[in-house]
């Protein structure tokens, strides 16, 4: 099996790096395939709108470009406005959640780990609920439910608060003698995410005519996205993902365990502080505007790291890429399908195809050492 | 095992995806010739009260540009409102779930399994929204729908003194207010008449059974609307929990229901008059003793809060108090 890891045609030892070529063939690919989706997912929806008149409108009011032809006006409403915002917010969505899924599994060397692991979605989720119900919970609050800034309400807000605070709590109660070793960090995730659960059934009990709204947050969906809520998770998440792609070395350096890496000069408290921080910014403000979408951010960088090999210098763009073509595709399935949640279509389609590809490859390479 | 198919095997699933992405897209008609612009350009006014600011019932401002000659009904009373005051001709979207009047099964379906399908609205080119409060219509379509430009009312009446009102809201919507006032005044003669009806008569503890679901038993929430219907129909409505509408067995029989109405009898013929009395803990109450078990078919009628509401009043005073209405 060890001989297979490490097939001398396709994986070559890690710190020497990919080829030009391979680099050429999964990031230039996978720029060409997002292209793509973004064009056929804004292109197809449940009102026919006629692909040139598609790529007119898009020329035209993303370029300047001069229309040509005459499209109807409510068309041109249905592209800029309905679906490429929805598109956009999905691309960010699930770029965000494979890189972050990547960082957390290499960073906690556990092969379930996802974006959600140490506490984001418990709090996250509690926080949203809180939002949804605070007409309900305080009536003095209902007054600024309306506000938004950046078109954020009370329940991004504090979805997004939710999400940090969390995971800076279990950090900090995981934190002993200046150092956070990863079980404890998994297992105080753990616990504080079912303290935080807990809660997120209690108010869903009494939740009344919030529950299908709540349901839905819980599942995940992009049907709100909007322009202004870019504004807001654009520049976090090009910002986040950016920094943790630069940030390749440390995590190669990290699967090889903290002793090793340290040996090799690596700060790795200082390196998985960092790390978590910037993974967590991430899920925290996608979770922000699209709720708790599941499986993009597991099963994404095993599909990658089965296909491409574990060097975190190719897996990290390539999280982004392909996290964000997957949840372009799914959701564009999920609006096909009558409007159902994202994550059914993700998990239903993903899911079998996963179980295909672990069982051609025979070998879970999870985090695999070189 | 070939590590080399590993990355075709990759695009193998992402073209896979794209074709099941792709195989269901219907090409449907652009309907290129009916889709003007959003931002509702300011026609002529046909009349001098447009433009006309409204605060409907979840308290927001709705602007309305110029007389709507095409509407988008999201919820099957607003329908029956829209019809009722002579505007039937002019919905371009309802639900799935609209069935009253008859006609409105020709229009495009714009809500289909609970689920608003914003880009169906925007290409219905709708210059006024009937949507639903209480997130039958949930806020985060009417936000979107009104980012998007377009005039949103959400109507969320909360006994019949709430319908009348969203029947003249949206009569002056539509610049219909002559036949919204006719319209509200035969409905209040009727419900006069149902109140004249059971006026002095002993008010039963009235158990209506909205339905029963994995032990859960539904009815009337304490205060809501169909409390209230049952209180006017002369009856005193056993509430359930205000939230979630269910009550308890044990409250049940401790609040001795002396007539049980099965509203859900309309959807499921096997609750009857002889299942419910064999259901175990329910022998003991008074209702079930003596045989005040009635079976109601109008249950549509009595929990849609449209025009027809009035039907269904008159529906439960039948059935409450049938000596008083020979």
């Amino acid at each position: 099996m060890r001989a297979t890891a490490s097939a001398p045609a396709t994986t070559r030892p890690i710190f020497i790096g990919p080829s030009l070529t391979r680099v050429t063939v999964v990031l230039g690919g996978g720029a060409i395939l997002l292209l793509s989706a973004m064009v056929v997912a804004v292109a197809i929806g449940s009102v026919g709108v006629g692909l040139g008149d598609t790529v007119a409108i898009l020329g035209h009011r993303l370029f300047g470009l001069p229309m040509g032809i005459t499209v109807a006006p409510g068309a041109e409403s249905i592209i800029f406005d309905v679906r490429l915002p929805r598109v956009l917010t999905a691309m960010l969505v699930g770029g965000g959640l494979a890189v972050a899924g990547t960082v957390f599994q290499a960073l906690l060397r556990n092969p379930m780990a996802d974006p959600y692991i140490i506490g984001t979605a418990a709090g996250a989720s509690l926080g949203a609920i809180a939002g949804l119900m605070a007409p309900i919970l305080l009536p003095a609050l209902a007054i600024g439910v309306g506000s938004t800034w950046l078109g954020l309400g009370l329940v991004q807000v504090l979805a997004f608060g939710g999400g940090l605070a969390t995971v800076l709590l279990v950090y900090a109660v995981s934190r002993a003698n200046g150092r956070v070793p990863v079980v404890t960090l998994l297992l105080t995730g753990y616990a504080v995410s079912s303290v935080l659960a807990a809660g997120v059934a209690l108010l869903m009990f009494f939740s009344g005519q919030h529950l299908g709204a709540i349901f839905g947050w819980l599942m995940g969906s992009l049907a709100a996205a909007k322009w202004i809520n870019l504004a807001f998770a654009a520049p976090l998440l090009v910002i986040s993902a950016t920094l943790l792609v630069f940030r390749w070395r440390g995590l190669n350096l990290l699967l090889l365990g903290d002793g090793p890496a340290a040996h090799l000069g690596m700060d790795v408290e200082r390196e998985k502080i960092v790390l978590t921080m910037l993974a967590t910014l991430a899920t925290s403000t996608v979770v922000a505007i699209s709720g708790t979408i599941g499986f993009v951010g597991l099963v994404v960088p095993h599909v990658l790291r089965l296909a491409i090999g574990p060097d975190h210098r190719l897996l990290l763009p390539a999280s982004v890429l392909y996290g964000a073509i997957l949840l372009a595709l799914a959701d564009l399935g999920a609006r096909l399908a009558g409007g159902i949640p994202v994550g059914i279509v993700t998990a239903l389609i993903g899911a079998p195809f996963f179980i295909w590809l672990l069982r051609r490859s025979r070998m879970v390479r999870v985090v695999v050492t070189a | 095992m070939t590590p080399r198919l590993r990355r075709p095997s990759t695009l193998l699933f992402l073209v896979s995806l794209l074709l099941t992405a792709c195989a269901p897209a219907r090409s449907g008609s652009p309907s290129a010739t009916t889709l003007p612009s959003v931002s509702v350009a300011p026609r002529v006014p046909a009349h001098s009260i447009y433009p006309l600011t409204l605060s409907d019932d979840a308290g927001r401002q709705v602007t309305i540009s110029s007389a709507p000659t095409r509407i988008v009904s999201l919820a099957p009373s607003n329908t029956e409102i829209a019809c009722a005051l002579d505007a039937c001709d002019d919905l371009v979207g309802v639900t799935d779930f609209d069935d009253y009047p008859a006609e409105v099964a020709d229009v495009t379906d714009v809500v289909i399994g609970a689920v608003v399908d914003v880009e169906k609205v925007v290409a219905a080119d709708p210059q006024l929204i009937l949507a639903a409060g209480n997130e039958l219509t949930p806020t985060t379509v009417i936000d979107q729908l009104t980012d998007l430009g377009y005039p949103v009312l959400a109507l969320y009446p909360h006994d019949l003194e709430g319908v009348y009102n969203d029947i003249s809201l949206v009569g002056g919507a539509i610049d219909a207010r002559g036949a919204a006032e006719e319209l509200v005044t035969s409905l209040q003669a009727r419900a006069e008449a149902v109140a004249t009806a059971v006026a002095g008569a002993d008010q039963p503890r009235t158990f209506y059974e909205v339905g029963v679901f994995e032990g859960s038993i539904y009815t009337a929430g304490k205060d809501s609307f169909l409390a209230s219907l049952l209180s006017l129909a002369g009856g005193e409505p056993i509430v359930g929990d205000a939230a979630s509408t269910a009550i308890q067995l044990e409250d049940l029989i401790s609040a001795d229901p002396e007539l049980i109405l099965l509203g859900d009898a309309s959807y499921d013929p096997t609750i009857t008059v002889e299942s419910i009395a064999a259901r175990s803990g329910w022998a003991d109450m008074s209702a079930v003793r003596d045989g005040h078990i009635v079976v109601v078919l109008e249950d549509l009628v009595i929990t849609r809060p449209g025009p027809r509401i009035v039907d269904g009043l008159e529906a439960l005073a039948r059935s409450i108090h049938p000596e008083r209405f020979p």
